[in-house]
């Protein structure tokens, strides 16, 4: 089990590493040059060059990689003099847009994306399951017909009509519900979801209809199982078959999906956060974007290649629990 | 359009003038009905009055931004917007613009100074003497050594971005490289705490405009932090920063160590100011539209978004509400005259004759946001305050005229180019690119970051032929925009800005140093608008529209106008609220 | 990272568990499809859109309009450009009404969009079924080395950040073909998942009599390839590659969407989608018409990816 783990963290790490490596080539191909954004409207070239050293833009690609890995375990100052950026672990780098470090930029934007994301898998994984699991016992009945024929029609609906129709109807027609803007939840707790309920159910009912289809064929599946018979016969109650044993089995397949799902979700869920205004990951990503600012665009990169990497291993390391046939 | 950076100190002064005939050319072109049809431009109802009346105290006011601010660091602040607000709400400059709407807001009001500057050596040397009694937030007094401190910072390339007339006219300004290496400025002198005294290289008489910007605000050096000053620049004004999320929020409460006694433009009415930023633009309008709960004392800080013009123009209640001072910038189609097709006269002209101003007009809010250009220079530094119409082109093009220009070019089948436009301007683009493809002309559409844009097109040798930017003159005098635009002794090959058609004529340099070297200013203005005409018959751009900037005001939200000086943002020097009770908070 | 990651993966799911069968899978594939009506009308539709992408040209010129064709006309300045007449400027000379501001067609925008996202799509699935294949064949059935370096570039694909990736991608490059650039982008992030499921499928193929015979009456590793293990892996292959147009379509038009699709002035459904969000209320019209096509051909394609993975997965689904 350690020695599973150790191998599977180091390979997580190399993982890691050919992200950064991957993204960083990208973008010094990028044809914007940061330095002649930042310098502004009337740049001489003694200026621009001044600006690109201190940005550390005049160094060769492979040392600009090696002191933004090395940076991020041991940190680095940027510049010198009384203007010198001290950045300390882990340092990601400034942001050539607003001189912030990048990891507090992130640490700053993780809050709305991971209320986001949490708060939507919650409601989506109530509501798919629910319906999976419901239509799967109830196997070509009216509800499985109804819940399967909803779930498909959700499941083509792109994410930024439903949120256009959300506002419309909820916001616009009936004014239950205020436009979104995030807030804290240690601030108000209420007014955190109420903001964050329409962004929630945009991204929740997509995932709830695929999540209803995926779950009913498990659920069908698990439960055509030889032991699922064996313990109806040996006159378990319906309920205790169900869940304990049928559903436990169904979850395996569930759980892959969910994990990859919540996993890039929680590095921010771009058009959601940018229909409705949401200063997320997902937001600062697209601004860093637009503006050329390669330190934050690496730094989210990477930070949602190691959720996907983290959720992967918390997946495998999970099936143990729900599976019991897997063995480490 | 909002993003836009100008290349200016600032719009300066007029457009009253422009009000007048804003609503016959709305008249001229509303024959499909809906609101502009009696002739009355819809949009302009406000234009050089305060909406909602004098505010009270207190309360606190709400501004809606799809963006976070540029820079608000004084030596790195150089868009419109953003001097706005910094300038009237955090920090203190040796002077300032009046608060007051119409053609009155480009006159100049002592702010840090005592007085508007006086002038010796043949406008070489001015001093400025500052008022007793200027506070910090921390109650420290503003010295002219802070001012001269923070003039020094905007060379420094760790803080890039800000206006550079001090590079321009600072005497013994070359190579600078700011303080933070311990050299300073010789040719700012401070001889005492109050006294400030600028030696510049050549006469400029027109040097108390430039204190206006925020180069020319305090910094004390104690407070100074590099790049990080950006995100909490230390206030001399009547506001002061309790909380700034970079692109999420920021939090101004008042400044307890500000004197009005020693201000005699900013009044200060809410005790806080909220800017909410990231949200989405037509969210904003909506919200602004209903004008409920905290939102009655909200306003925006970005333009009408075109698609919500609807919803405003058909609601006298909300029409009411909406600010359409003029941006006072003259909107052109600039072609890049340095190298083939666009070296050839004919084709320039045939791009004038083949554009359809409608369209781009459409594109940018309608005619009831904006009027169709006829002239380089805006209305305002003509007779009468209209732009003359020399070249007669129809609004919406003459594609017959225009290919047969191009076929006297030896191009009857016409040829591909391309455009680069910022981000915004993505509709305008495309009325461009669908336009000129009717004479034959295929333009390909590369859209640039509002950020990266002034950068982009500022490379002369990678940008692309075509390029849609304008021009604001800094105040009512053509030496403030033909020598800027067309003046091709002022282009550099990289960070090229203003001359973006890249003109260099020689009876054309030759004219504006003899207009430059007049002393009767009626005859020089006169001669600035001839020249005008006669730079346009050699089609370096085709002008387009002049733009207004609007801006909906909450129901709750009092002393608000457009001010003419700030490309037409609300001034916040003087706006508050009608019933702060109703606020919120 | 809303719309696009999960449903290959979901494909995968169910298809990994199918086993080949023998006869032809087109044959099951259509006895299955006359079962099902819903399963007809998914392909009607398909057809339909297919058709409509197809002769896109010739339907607008019947039209009368060319896709980038401004009428002033049709639009009121006044009103920010908004269309002339109801629902959103619906009349003999504009079948489905106009978009605002500019005045162009609807109807030959969205059929000339239908003709670049489903090009897009399409394309995209090609070179992931292409490269998924040939990858997962190659790893399955030769092993060892080839198996264990294909399989950590199948890791490590998966473990990118794909949206956030495809969008960085897309912003980045300028002067290229916006549609090739597209198909390439997202074709590089699909292809892991059908390599997983063709990789297991190999696997269990290769030790099957038919292929040890094949093997030992001296086939060479070409013709035991194209012979006996392609035609096993057919059945998933063809529910897979159905299940993930959708991802695809819908991949198309979250990157037009964000902005970094395809140029203007060509349209696609995604792109136009993108436009119209912020008209839904003044111009509906012009929301409606590309989200319901986008909307339908999505739908269809799941429909009928159901139909064909219950061909080839007689487990899941009905029984």
């Amino acid at each position: 089990m350690i020695l599973y783990l150790g191998r599977r963290l180091l390979g997580m790490l190399g993982v890691l590493l050919a992200v950064a490596a991957i993204t960083f080539l990208i973008f010094y191909v990028l044809p914007s040059d940061p330095a002649a954004a930042a310098c502004g409207k009337s740049c001489s070239t003694e200026r621009l060059e001044a600006i690109r050293a201190h940005m550390g833009l005049d160094q060769p690609l492979w040392r600009q990689f090696g002191d933004f890995v090395t940076g991020i375990f041991t940190g680095r100052t940027f510049g010198s003099g009384p203007y010198a950026l001290d950045c300390s672990f882990p340092c990601l780098g400034y942001s050539y847009e607003n001189a912030q470090p990048v990891w507090d930029l992130l640490v700053d934007r993780l809050p709305v994306s991971a209320s986001l994301a949490v708060g939507a898998a919650l409601i989506w994984l109530a509501l798919g399951l629910g319906a999976g699991v419901t239509a799967a016992l109830r196997k070509d009945t009216l509800t499985d017909r109804a819940l399967m024929v909803g779930a498909v029609a959700a499941a083509s609906l792109p994410v930024y009509f439903t949120s256009v129709m959300l506002i419309y109807g909820l916001i616009r027609v009936a004014g239950l519900l205020p436009y979104p803007q995030y807030v804290p939840f240690g601030s108000d707790p209420l007014s955190w979801a109420s903001n964050l309920l329409l962004p929630w159910l945009a991204l929740a009912i997509l995932y709830a209809a695929m999540y209803a289809r995926q779950s009913r064929s498990s659920m069908i599946e698990s439960m055509a199982e030889p032991y699922i018979r064996t313990a109806r016969a040996k006159g378990l109650p319906r309920r205790t078959v169900v869940v304990k044993h049928g559903l436990r089995a169904a979850m395996t397949p569930i759980l892959t999906i969910f994990g990859m799902d919540l996993g890039g979700l929680l590095a921010g869920a771009v058009i959601t956060e940018s229909i409705f205004g949401l200063p997320g990951v997902g937001r600062l990503f697209y601004g860093a974007l637009t503006t050329g600012d390669q330190p934050v665009i690496l730094g989210v990169t990477l930070l949602a290649a190691t959720f996907i990497v983290v959720a992967n291993l918390c997946v495998d390391l999970l099936y143990a629990v729900v599976d019991p046939r897997v063995r480490y | 359009m909002d993003q836009h950076k100008r290349n200016i100190l600032a719009v300066a002064v007029v457009t009253a003038l422009s009000l007048g005939a804003a609503g016959c050319s709305g008249g001229g072109t509303g024959a499909n009905g809906g609101p502009g049809k009696g002739g009355a431009n819809p949009a302009t109802g406000n234009l050089g009055k305060v909406v909602g009346g004098a505010p009270a105290k207190g309360g606190t006011l709400t501004v809606l931004s799809n963006q976070d601010f540029t820079h608000l660091d004084p030596a790195r602040n150089w868009v419109m917007g953003d001097m706005d607000f910094g300038t009237r709400l955090l920090y203190r400059t040796l002077l300032t613009y009046k608060a007051e709407p119409g053609a009155k807001g480009g006159e100049l009001s002592p702010d840090l100074a005592e007085d508007l500057g006086t002038s010796s050596n043949g406008a070489k040397t001015w001093t400025f003497r500052l008022k007793k009694g200027l506070k910090y937030e921390d109650g420290s007094p503003v010295t002219a050594q802070d001012v001269k401190y923070n003039v020094e910072r905007s060379f420094s390339p760790d803080l890039p971005g800000g206006p550079d007339y001090a590079a321009r006219y600072l005497a013994g300004a070359e190579g600078y490289q700011g303080p933070a290496g311990g050299k300073h400025l010789d040719s700012v002198k401070t001889p005492d705490d109050h006294t400030i005294v600028f030696e510049l290289r050549k006469p400029f008489a027109e040097f108390p405009y430039a204190t206006v910007l925020p180069t020319f605000a305090p910094v004390p050096k104690s407070q100074d932090k590099g790049p990080q000053y950006d995100n909490r620049p230390f206030s001399s004004g009547p506001y002061k920063i309790e909380s700034y999320a970079r692109d999420k929020q920021l939090v101004l409460v008042r400044n307890p160590h500000w004197d009005p006694k020693t201000d005699g433009v900013r009044k200060a009415y809410p005790d806080r100011i909220v800017v909410t930023m990231g949200l989405k633009g037509n969210q904003i309008d909506d919200r602004l539209i209903t004008g409920s709960g905290a939102d009655a004392s909200a306003v925006s800080w970005v333009n009408l978004r075109p698609e919500s013009t609807p919803k405003v123009l058909t609601k006298p209640d909300v029409r009411a509400r909406l600010l359409a001072e003029s941006t006072n910038c003259t909107e052109m189609l600039q072609m890049h005259t340095g190298r083939a097709p666009f070296d050839d006269v004919k084709v320039r002209q045939a791009v004038q004759y083949a554009l359809d101003r409608q369209s781009v007009l459409t594109a940018s809010g309608g005619p009831a946001l904006n009027e169709p250009a006829t002239a380089l220079m805006p209305g305002s530094l003509f007779e009468g305050g209209k732009q003359p119409d020399t070249l007669k082109i129809p609004p919406t093009g003459d594609v017959d005229k225009a290919k047969q220009l191009l076929k006297e070019a030896g191009k009857p089948g016409g040829f591909s180019t391309s455009i680069t436009v910022s981000t915004g301007d993505k509709a305008v683009a495309e009325a461009v690119q669908q336009s000129l493809g009717r004479a034959g002309i295929k333009v390909t559409i590369e859209t640039v970051d509002p950020s990266a844009f002034y950068d982009t097109i500022g490379d002369t040798k990678n940008r692309t032929d075509l390029t849609y930017t304008g021009w604001c003159p800094d105040y009512p005098s053509g030496s403030t925009f033909l020598p800027f635009v067309f003046d091709g002794r002022y282009i550099k090959e990289k960070g090229n800005s203003g001359n973006h058609s890249l003109f260099r004529d020689e009876p054309t340099m030759k004219r504006m140093d003899e207009i430059a070297a007049m002393t009767d200013a009626a005859a020089a203005n006169k001669a600035w608008q001839e020249l005008d005409g006669q730079i346009l018959a050699k089609a370096p751009t085709a002008p387009v529209v002049v733009e207004r900037k609007p801006l909906l005001v909450g129901p709750n939200v009092a002393g608000a106008f457009g001010h003419t000086s700030f490309g037409g943002q609300i001034d916040y020097a003087t706006i508050g609220l009608k019933d702060p009770s109703k606020s919120g908070s | 990272m809303t719309t696009v990651s999960a449903s290959p993966d979901r494909a995968k799911e169910r298809a990994e568990a199918g086993p080949a069968g023998g006869g032809s899978p087109w044959r099951l594939a259509l006895a299955e499809l006359r079962r099902r009506p819903s399963a007809l009308a998914a392909l009607a539709v398909v057809a339909l859109f297919a058709l409509i992408a197809v002769a896109a040209p010739l339907l607008s010129r019947l039209g009368g309009w060319r896709p980038d064709q401004f009428d002033a006309s049709a639009v009121d300045p006044y009103l920010g450009g908004l269309p002339i007449g109801p629902l959103g400027g619906v009349s003999a000379e504009h079948w489905l009404g106009v978009e605002p501001v500019t005045g162009r067609d609807l109807f030959a925008r969205v059929v000339h969009g239908a003709q670049v996202s489903l090009l897009i799509a399409f394309a995209a699935t090609a070179i992931v079924v292409v490269a998924g294949v040939a990858a997962g064949v190659a790893a399955g059935y030769f092993g060892g080395r080839t198996d264990t370096v294909l399989s950590r570039l199948m890791d490590l694909t998966m473990s990118f950040p794909s949206l956030i990736f495809m969008i960085a991608m897309m912003s980045v490059a300028r002067d290229v073909n916006r549609i090739l650039l597209m198909v390439l982008v997202i074709g590089l992030f699909g292809w892991p998942g059908i390599a997983r499921i063709v990789r297991g499928q190999t696997l269990s193929l290769k030790h099957r009599e038919y292929v040890d015979a094949a093997r030992v009456s001296g086939a060479s590793d070409w013709r035991i390839l194209t012979r006996e293990v392609l035609p096993g892996v057919a059945g998933p292959v063809i529910a897979y590659t159905t299940l993930i147009v959708p991802g695809m379509i819908a991949t198309e038009a979250a990157l037009s969407y964000l902005g970094v699709g395809v140029r203007p002035p060509t349209p696609s459904w995604g792109q136009m989608i993108a436009e119209s969000v912020a008209f839904y209320d003044t111009d509906p019209m012009y929301f409606v018409v590309p989200s319901v096509c986008l909307f339908l051909t999505v739908l269809a394609f799941t429909l009928l990816g159901d139909a064909l993975r219950d061909v080839f997965d007689p487990r899941g689904g009905r029984s």
